[in-house]
């Protein structure tokens, strides 16, 4: 069913057109990559933070106050650039492992963020300034690791 | 001259060595990846702030203080990765127009990192001393949003583009 999906999608006309233009699939992929290097950026900025890495003198919640919008709308850029080259060859990406693993670690990176926010954030009054307790650390180290794994990953796709 | 050198390189050790492991090229690259994401979110940072104008100025030597370092460890991440990448793949790259415009563009993209980091070292208030710096200051965050954007562009196309 997947794959009658993913066949169905590739040959809509605008997945069509950027499979075989010349320049739109490398327009998109370099969209991608900016977009990319800023959720990465704004992240590993506060999971620095969060591990006692770097300076340590902004108070977390400014910090994340300050980086999330970045975050957010980059992330946007890269889910629409990704999604739109993903229509381009669907039935292949379909079938690629790396990026169903990807997809995976993106999932949990979202878990993570969510228990974050949900749940240790919730005493940041307590931690803004200094050092940060042992649940925003792992936090912190478990997003770094995610996020590296879903920058590998997706370099991985292009390579089977 | 290039052919030469690319040459030289296909028949060093440390290219048959890297050549010999798969995963070396995007292992290697996905580091490449990490240090483009430090230095694009640095500057995106620091040129938004710029553009900004005055009302940021003295956050601004503040935070260039802050985020500046990383962009320089992340340079010289992306000139070892980079480095790395050639010996392994040396035509790819040392024999390709898209490289060298990517090159240059880097250049003068380190260029005004330098002017933004020593502008503010010494005046916090460098940028919105005049009317004239203030008006620089917006061309400095421009240009620099959008080299870091070609450089990005230009690295992506190497692989689409092969002859020189």
């Amino acid at each position: 069913m997947l794959s009658e999906l993913a066949n169905y999608v590739e040959q809509l006309p605008f997945a069509v057109a950027i499979a075989e233009g010349d320049w739109l699939f490398p327009i998109l992929e370099s969209i991608h990559v900016f977009a990319i290097a800023l959720v990465v950026g704004s992240i590993a900025m506060i999971d620095f933070r969060l591990l006692g890495i770097g300076e340590g003198r902004q108070r977390v919640s400014e910090l994340i106050a300050r980086m999330l919008p970045w975050t957010w709308s980059a992330f946007g850029v890269a889910l629409i650039s990704g999604a739109l080259m993903f229509c381009s060859r669907a039935t292949a990406y379909v079938e690629n492992p790396y990026l169903q693993f990807k997809l995976v670690a993106l999932a949990l990176a979202g878990v993570n963020m969510a228990a974050f926010h949900l749940v240790t954030a919730r005493g940041m009054a307590r931690w803004d300034v200094g050092m940060t307790p042992l649940a925003a650390r792992c936090a912190g180290g478990i997003s770094l690791s995610l996020w590296v794994s879903v920058v590998a990953l997706g370099r991985w796709i292009g390579f089977v | 001259m290039l052919e030469r050198l690319v040459e030289w390189l296909e028949n060093s050790a440390l290219h048959a060595v890297f050549l010999s492991y798969g995963w070396f090229v995007p292992a290697v690259q996905t580091v490449h990846i990490l240090g483009i994401a430090a230095v694009v979110t640095t500057i995106s940072l620091l040129s938004v702030s710029l553009m900004r104008g005055p009302a940021v100025a003295s956050g601004l030597a503040e935070m260039t203080q802050r985020f500046i370092p990383w962009a320089w460890i992340a340079l010289v991440v992306l000139l070892v990765t980079g480095v790395m990448l050639i010996i392994t793949e040396p035509a790819r790259e040392i024999l390709n127009k898209a490289f060298w415009i990517k090159m240059g563009l880097v250049m003068l993209l380190t260029a005004l990192t330098v002017l933004m980091h020593f502008a503010v070292r010494n005046e916090a208030n460098f940028w919105s001393a005049s009317r004239a710096r203030r008006g620089a200051a917006v061309m400095l965050g421009m240009t620099s949003l959008l080299l870091c954007v070609s450089i990005v562009a230009a690295g992506r196309l190497i692989a689409y583009v092969q002859d020189y």
